[in-house]
């Protein structure tokens, strides 16, 4: 929980205050004894052979950290995991990026990474869907395909020699974004878990928990192929701009992607992990205690919602034992 | 600053006219500010003001000076602003230079009134010490730490708050003095003068996207404007200052209408300040 | 004190005693005493917070006494100029002053080279070879300064490095030494930087026992050049641990 700058009556303050601690004796305490600052010495049996992984290095014999994090130990490799750091990718995640320039048979696409990613033209699935190779004509419609700032949903493909990724995007699934909102929260709140889509379907919304930190709520479109509606779309454009007022998104699902993404905002403000199960629980405690969408932002919601998860937690623990 | 796509503009816009923003909020209502007095100590008065993700600061120094000769009734007040580098990389170097220009001539023009120091939000001639010798120069600097849209009206609000929390000494000016000289004065450090802040305007920003106007625009809301008008009201209703911030060109009668918006919402801007400047003041008192 | 008119013109001079004070102290006068009452030696108590900023990858504040500075930390992010692929990554610093930080307003005007000192201070300690292609920028702001700036700064810009998650050897610490007549007063305020008589700034990384930058100014004996590095060395061991304390109190506070 980074610094939540929100005005906490003295009351809101010790409720939040326990409700934090409650949930921090609850987390495993073998973790405090792992955690090290930069130039740490990280305790190893020097005696077995051990592999030196990301986030140390060697000093007088010694092995010390090289960043604040964690140390994990995976059979002999012992490496350090930053609490805080930037985006790691692995390959097969699903991300969601924003084009930064269209240029040569490929897009560049921003991942709240060090570097973009690059999604070439050829790892796309064309409108036909016939495989076929790319034809100078497709290389002069890239625009009509993704043009600069589009919202894109694709998966890791793999690391290029210099550190960059490259993405692609060949299911039906992935491609671009449209009608809803995205939200970014720091990427290690988003766990690695097996869905990453998530269709909501009692309010008709879809949900992408991308593990880049990118998150994306916005109406359901049904898994159609990107290409064929931006031929529907072209064709739209050149209709008169008012009759755009009725492509508008309806007012209660414009609620409810609200309400959601408010939910998200408030996770992330928290500092607790994000899946899909917390966030509609999240949507159901707001409906419950009636309280206005806008005032999901406010100091007395996200106390509730600490109070609830710490609630939540110390449950599953006994359910554990 | 980051760029939006068609999509996600689209659903902006949709939202604005359906009186739903992407955060849940109506058209005409605020985030919730939060105010901090007394932030920097070895100023006169401080304050800093959260308003959602903006984060501002502004700080008021008072410095004994001479009053210019055409208006030697009249103390001196100068407003700048900074866009430090910490809120975005972009303003690092010459990058912030054009906002802080335009920021600061936009704040000048709504608090110090019109040539004549009439209609000013703080009166100059409280100012002054010895008419013509001695007179208060009132540095008042605003500085931007994190930017999410709608600076103008967070900065208008952190100065009201730090100008109610300024003190300045009481100086004693010595008796014996002829007309050619400068006169001794002994600043005290004892006692202080408060400000009477009642009557500093407060700044409304309407952004107009679409067809409907809205307040507190985020950045993202702002990078969809048509055009944008910040008005500055006081209490009394009267508009203190208006400034039009680009975009297309606007049919006189919205800019009316956007004034009476302005007096609307600016009723419901101040009492909500006013109450958490009060509240601040006395957090401050007891800590 | 007027002229009279027709008599021959009278030097008028200001009586500028009133106006500067004498020196506070004179050579081999041993009871000076320090303005907020520290020892010699003493350095100021350091209170450090990070996550100051949110919208920065990495942030820190840090109040020495009455000297108050943020620094925020953005990147590593793909470097925007046209660049030759380069092995290492590049460090971008940049240290300005608000207008409200010093006593007269609107000075300030050492920041320029403050910005190069920092540069030069952290790269020894940060690993650039780990984020090639890509730059990281650090910009400090000082909020109100008190004296010692560049140490604080230094000190506190390495914090937010750390929570920005930047590889690094070590955390950099930074102190400075005054001297005043016969003495060495470490970590000077803003007055006794005005009398000094030389200075010495440090920064080194105290597990490593290595000294990143050093600068020197006045007249110094190699005796005095000892006893002043000793004293900065385990001045920048005892705060390095302070820095660590505080580290590990924010990672304990956002594990989940």
């Amino acid at each position: 929980m980074r610094g939540l700058q929100l005005p906490l009556s003295q009351t809101q303050r010790i409720r939040l205050q326990r409700a934090l601690e409650k949930l921090q004796s609850l987390s495993c305490k073998a973790n405090s004894d792992a955690s090290v600052t930069v130039a740490d010495t990280i305790p190893v049996n020097y005696e077995d052979a051990f592999l030196k992984g990301h986030g140390t290095t060697d000093l007088n014999g010694d092995l010390v950290a090289t960043v604040c994090g964690v140390v994990e130990r995976i059979n002999k490799l012992v490496y350090v995991r930053a609490l805080r750091a930037r985006y790691k990718p692995e390959v097969g995640d699903i991300v969601v990026g924003r084009v930064v320039e269209v240029s040569q048979k490929r897009w560049r696409l921003e991942i709240n990474f060090s570097l973009d990613a690059i999604l070439m033209l050829s790892s796309m699935n064309m409108p036909d869907g016939i495989q076929r190779r790319r034809t100078a004509l497709d290389e002069l419609n890239m625009r009509g395909i993704f043009e600069e700032n589009d919202v894109v949903c694709a998966e890791v493909r793999n690391f290029q020699h210099d550190g960059s990724l490259q993405l692609q995007a060949r299911s039906q699934k992935y491609g671009k974004l449209e009608k809803g909102q995205l939200l970014i929260v720091d990427p290690y709140l988003v766990k690695k878990s097996k869905q990453h889509f998530h269709h909501l379907e009692q309010f008709g919304i879809d949900l992408i928990l991308g593990r880049n930190g990118f998150i994306w709520v916005g109406e359901h479109v049904e898994a159609r192929d990107s290409m064929v509606v931006d031929q529907a779309n072209s064709s739209e454009q050149s209709m008169v701009p008012e009759e755009k007022s009725q492509t508008h998104t309806p007012l209660e699902m414009r609620q409810n992607i609200c309400r959601i993404s408010n939910a998200v905002r408030v996770l992330s403000a928290l500092g607790f992990s994000i899946d899909s199960d917390l966030i509609l629980e999240t949507v159901e405690l707001s409906s419950t205690v009636k309280i206005d969408i806008h005032d999901m932002l406010g100091s007395e919601f996200h106390v509730l919602v600490a109070e609830r998860e710490a609630e939540r937690r110390s449950l599953m623990g006994k359910r554990k034992r | 600053m980051v760029g939006l796509s068609v999509g996600e503009k689209h659903f902006i816009q949709g939202g604005i006219a359906q009186d739903l923003r992407s955060d849940g909020r109506k058209r005409l209502t605020y985030r919730p500010i939060y105010v901090e007095t007394g932030v920097i100590p070895q100023a006169h008065g401080s304050a800093r003001v959260r308003l959602g993700a903006t984060d501002v600061i502004a700080s008021v120094k008072a410095e004994l000076g001479k009053p210019s000769a055409l208006q030697p009734d009249k103390g001196k007040i100068a407003i700048y602003v900074d866009c430090s580098p910490t809120a975005a990389p972009m303003f690092e170097g010459r990058g912030g230079e054009e906002l802080s220009t335009e920021l600061s001539v936009a704040l000048q023009r709504c608090l110090l009134g019109g040539k004549s120091g009439a209609g000013a939000g703080i009166d100059p001639t409280s100012l002054v010490v010895v008419e013509g010798k001695v007179c208060w120069d009132l540095y008042i600097d605003g500085l931007v730490i994190s930017s999410d849209g709608n600076l103008l009206d967070a900065l208008a609000a952190a100065i009201k708050a730090a100008l109610s929390n300024t003190g300045i000494p009481k100086v004693d000016v010595a008796a014996e003095t002829t007309s050619d000289e400068q006169p001794e004065v002994n600043i005290s450090d004892e006692e202080f003068l408060q400000f009477d802040t009642s009557g500093i305007p407060v700044i409304v920003t309407l952004t107009k996207v679409g067809r409907h106007y809205i307040v507190d625009a985020t950045s993202e809301e702002e990078s969809q404007m048509s055009s944008a008008v910040s008005i500055s009201v006081n209490r009394k209703g009267h508009i203190c200052g208006l400034t039009k911030r680009g975009g297309v060109g606007l049919d006189p009668s919205i800019i009316l209408d956007m004034i009476s918006v302005a007096k609307h919402v600016s009723e419901q801007l101040i009492n909500k300040l006013d109450s958490e400047i009060a509240a601040a003041e006395a957090s401050e008192e007891e800590s | 004190m007027a002229a009279k008119p027709g008599s021959a013109p009278v030097t008028y001079s200001p009586n500028l005693g009133q106006k500067t004070r004498p020196p506070i102290f004179k050579d081999n006068d041993l009871d000076w005493v320090r303005p907020d009452g520290r020892g010699f030696h003493q350095c100021r108590p350091a209170f450090f917070r990070t996550g100051a900023v949110n919208s920065a990858s990495g942030s820190a504040y840090a109040e020495l006494g009455s000297t108050k500075v943020i620094v925020s930390v953005f990147g590593p992010r793909e470097s925007k100029k046209a660049m030759m692929y380069s092995d290492t990554g590049r460090l971008n610093c940049n240290v300005s002053y608000t207008t409200f930080a010093t006593p007269v307003r609107g000075q300030g005007s050492d920041h320029k080279e403050f910005s190069s000192m920092l540069h030069k201070a952290l790269e020894g300690a940060i690993m650039l070879e780990t984020f090639p292609k890509t730059t990281v920028d650090v910009f400090a702001l000082v909020l109100e300064s008190g004296g010692s700036d560049l140490p604080v700064v230094i000190s506190c810009a390495s914090l937010a490095l750390a929570d920005a998650g930047i590889m690094m050897y070590d955390l950099v610490a930074a102190v400075s030494v005054s001297c005043l007549g016969k003495n060495l007063v470490i970590d000077p305020v803003l007055e006794e930087e005005s009398y000094q008589d030389g200075s010495l700034m440090l920064t080194c990384m105290p597990s490593r026992y290595e000294v990143t930058q050093l600068t020197f100014t006045g007249e110094w004996s190699t005796p005095e050049i000892n006893e002043a590095m000793q004293l900065c060395l385990d001045a920048c061991n005892k705060l390095g641990k302070v820095m660590r304390t505080c580290l590990k109190e924010a990672a304990s506070a956002s594990q989940e």
